[in-house]
């Protein structure tokens, strides 16, 4: 016999012991002694935030003598499910990446967990820094509704959608670079007369949803954005823009620019498409950018831009808790987040960074990151994201725009899809 | 013939089985660039653990393990001893409106853990045990130990009386029945009970996401969602901790091979 039969019981008493001893000594911490800046988020070691951030801590040990920074990194999913709480007990950190947006980081405003910082962000000129645009999820109205308001947090960096393409591609087919969806139609045209399925299209996940979005906003206005994402004023789904999108979007796969496979793709397997040169172009976000740029070694490739309003906006945001205990320290760290070297540095390793130093870029598909994102920006043609308004918005956005994929709903249904849960939301929002 | 189409169907679903871990192994030992370039089913061109190494690093999955052993060692200990001296009372003692405490006892076992998250991490952080493994050990035994009983309490039930009145005649008083004679006889049982209750504290997720907060504190799978971001995620870094995660379990099963099958027959006595 093996097993637990020779764990005698002595043995279980001695594990038992000794487990209990080291479970016990696992927690508390003396307040005394030096400073430390409890620090939490949530990028990859490699990303361009995870990198620039990396940067940003070794300046503030080294201009901060004595403070020590306790740098954990966190799960997204681990922050997203547990900040409420984390935040409400005397654990929370000092300082912390959080997804900005009226559900998470406006939720957290109107439970007053998050600190006003309005004070800090004039006085340290960040307001200054970060376009009209870009504050927008950085402020937050009594109802938690972003655009107005008191500042909660600072964006490092930005992110939008964009088209990336393979140039060996387009040069063997003979194509310019699109700036115009007509220009794109009748590139994908040629596409699809060469046998090849123009896009590589997740629609198992945000990518799908985020196309139909661009391609009602090429007849939108700002105007419709603001009315939409946050609530000035009424939205009709079946108006000619939405109209326009789900209709241009279901065309698109009944002429083969879409595959109709691509209803349960996930966003990674659309990209590891585009890397392995299968698809010409992919209309996804910046985020990929650094993942491109390691991973295609076989074709040269670039970027365009949508015409027109485009979906994106500043990315997640430091955030300051309430419960913090160094909000000075907090402060300063953010500030160094907001410098030129910190800034040049997350551009450098493929993020696009909100405040311009102007030096120059490393590469040119850096420069074409940031110059298109400084063109964006300045002609304030960043629209947001299509699952932000309410929430759980997300998966009705990945249901509606699958069904145009499959075919198993007309636009019209798909918009209706679309219409109820955002009506439903409305009342939440006090209108 | 049949005894054939037995075994085929055996294989196939041994393959069905087989294969995720397969396509794990091949992408855990593959370069990120590789995988870019040739997609997850390939095969690995030149094998490469630099995706395991970091993933270990990044995380510092030593630690991890050490949470992970202490946390479920502690809770199999603390279940198995708390489900025996509950089903000593229930099954052998026949305690007045026993069946009731064993119907509110399944009933508290089947509550979603989503339902109580909420209230746990009250208590946790009124009674300032938020964040210490401490309070994942109290609610992971309680749970264990909720299910154990419910388990012993029918074994001890069908327990032979001659060996209660004998042990009782010799002068043995409860307590003294309880080690000396009820314990011994079902420790195939209690091997079983432990063995579970160790393995389904080891995979818990959820509760101590929530409750473990600090990267030191965490447990394996906790630190296995590390890797998911918000839009991307590094396949060959997130195959190289799967097949981190899944070799602990691979190693207890084998030590416990023995205990594990005779949970088959569990709830007989000899």
């Amino acid at each position: 016999m093996t097993g637990v039969k020779g764990l005698s019981k002595r043995a279980l008493a001695a594990m038992l012991a000794a487990a209990l001893v080291i479970a016990g000594c696992g927690s508390g911490s003396g307040d005394d002694g030096p400073r430390t800046l409890k620090l939490w988020h949530y990028e990859g070691p490699d990303s361009a935030m995870g990198v620039a951030w990396a940067e940003a801590i070794k300046q503030f040990e080294s201009t901060h003598p004595g403070v020590k920074v306790e740098f954990e990194e966190k799960g997204f999913e681990q922050i997203q499910k547990t900040a409420p709480m984390v935040l409400n007990s005397k654990d929370a950190p000092d300082v912390l990446e959080y997804n900005k947006g009226n559900a998470t980081a406006g939720l957290l405003s109107r439970q007053g967990l998050l600190t006003d910082i309005t004070d800090e962000v004039t006085k340290r000129g960040w307001d200054k820094q970060l376009s009209q645009n870009i504050q927008t999820t950085a402020r937050y109205d009594e109802r938690g509704v972003m655009g107005s308001g008191k500042w909660f947090g600072v964006p490092n960096y930005a992110e939008y959608v964009m088209a990336f393409y393979n140039k060996d591609m387009f040069a063997k087919q003979g194509i310019a670079v699109p700036t115009t969806i007509a220009e794109l139609t009748a590139a994908m045209d040629k596409f699809v007369a060469a046998g090849i399925t123009p896009l590589a299209v997740g629609g198992a996940e945000y990518p799908a949803h985020q196309i139909m979005y661009q391609l009602a906003l090429s007849k939108a206005d700002k105007g419709w954005v603001d009315r939409f994402q946050r609530y000035t004023g009424s939205v009709d789904f079946h108006d000619p823009a939405w109209t326009y999108g789900a209709e241009t979007f279901a065309d698109w796969v009944k002429k083969g620019y879409v595959s109709k496979d691509s209803a349960g793709v996930k966003a990674e397997d659309m990209g590891v498409s585009f890397m392995q040169g299968k698809h010409p172009i992919m209309i996804t976000g910046t985020w990929w950018y650094g993942r491109l740029a390691a991973g295609i070694k076989d074709f040269q490739w670039g970027s365009f831009l949508w015409p027109g309003l485009t979906a994106g906006s500043a990315g997640n945001m430091w955030v300051v808790p309430q419960g913090s205990k160094n909000k000075d320290l907090a402060y300063d760290f953010i500030a160094i987040t907001m410098s030129p070297q910190i800034q040049d540095k997350l551009r450098d390793a493929g993020g696009v960074p909100v405040a311009d130093s102007g030096s120059p870029a490393a590469s040119p598909q850096i420069k074409e990151l940031t110059e298109n994102f400084k063109t964006l920006s300045g002609g304030d043609r960043l629209a947001f994201y299509p699952d932000w308004p309410a929430p759980g918005y997300y998966d009705v956005q990945v249901s509606a725009v699958q069904k145009l994929i499959t075919g198993t709903a007309t636009p019209r249904q798909a918009l209706d899809e679309l219409a109820k849960p955002y009506q439903e939301n409305l009342a939440n929002v006090g209108k | 013939m049949k005894r054939h189409a037995v075994l085929w169907s055996l294989i196939v679903l041994a393959v069905v089985m087989l294969a995720p871990f397969v396509i794990v192994a091949l992408n855990a030992l593959k370069t990120p660039a590789q995988y870019a370039s040739d997609g997850p089913l390939a095969l690995p061109s030149d094998i490469t653990f630099q995706g395991v190494i970091d993933f270990w690093d990044r995380v510092g999955f030593g630690q991890k393990l050490l949470n992970s052993f202490i946390i479920s060692g502690s809770v199999a200990v603390l279940a198995v001893v708390v489900s025996v001296l509950n089903a000593y009372a229930l099954g052998i003692g026949r305690i007045r409106g026993r069946s009731w405490i064993l119907i509110a006892f399944l009933v508290a076992n089947t509550l979603p853990q989503e339902a109580m998250v909420y209230p746990l991490y009250f208590l946790a952080k009124e009674t300032g045990l938020y964040d210490t493994q401490l309070s994942v050990i109290i609610i992971f035994t309680i749970i264990q130990a909720a299910f154990g009983t419910y388990l012993l309490s029918s074994t001890y039930a069908g327990f032979p009386h001659e060996l209660l009145e004998a042990a009782r005649i010799d002068g043995a008083n409860k307590w003294q029945t309880l080690v000396r004679i009820v314990v011994p006889i079902s420790r195939p049982t209690l091997g079983v009970l432990f063995v579970f209750s160790f393995i389904w504290t080891w995979n818990e997720f959820f509760l101590p996401l929530v409750l473990l907060i600090s990267n030191d504190t965490q447990t394996v799978p906790v630190a296995l969602g590390v890797l998911q971001g918000q839009r991307l995620m590094d396949a060959t870094m997130t195959s190289a901790s799967a097949l981190l995660g899944v070799i602990p379990a691979i190693a207890f099963f084998l030590i416990f091979q023995r205990t594990l099958t005779r949970g088959i027959t569990a709830g007989a006595v000899k």
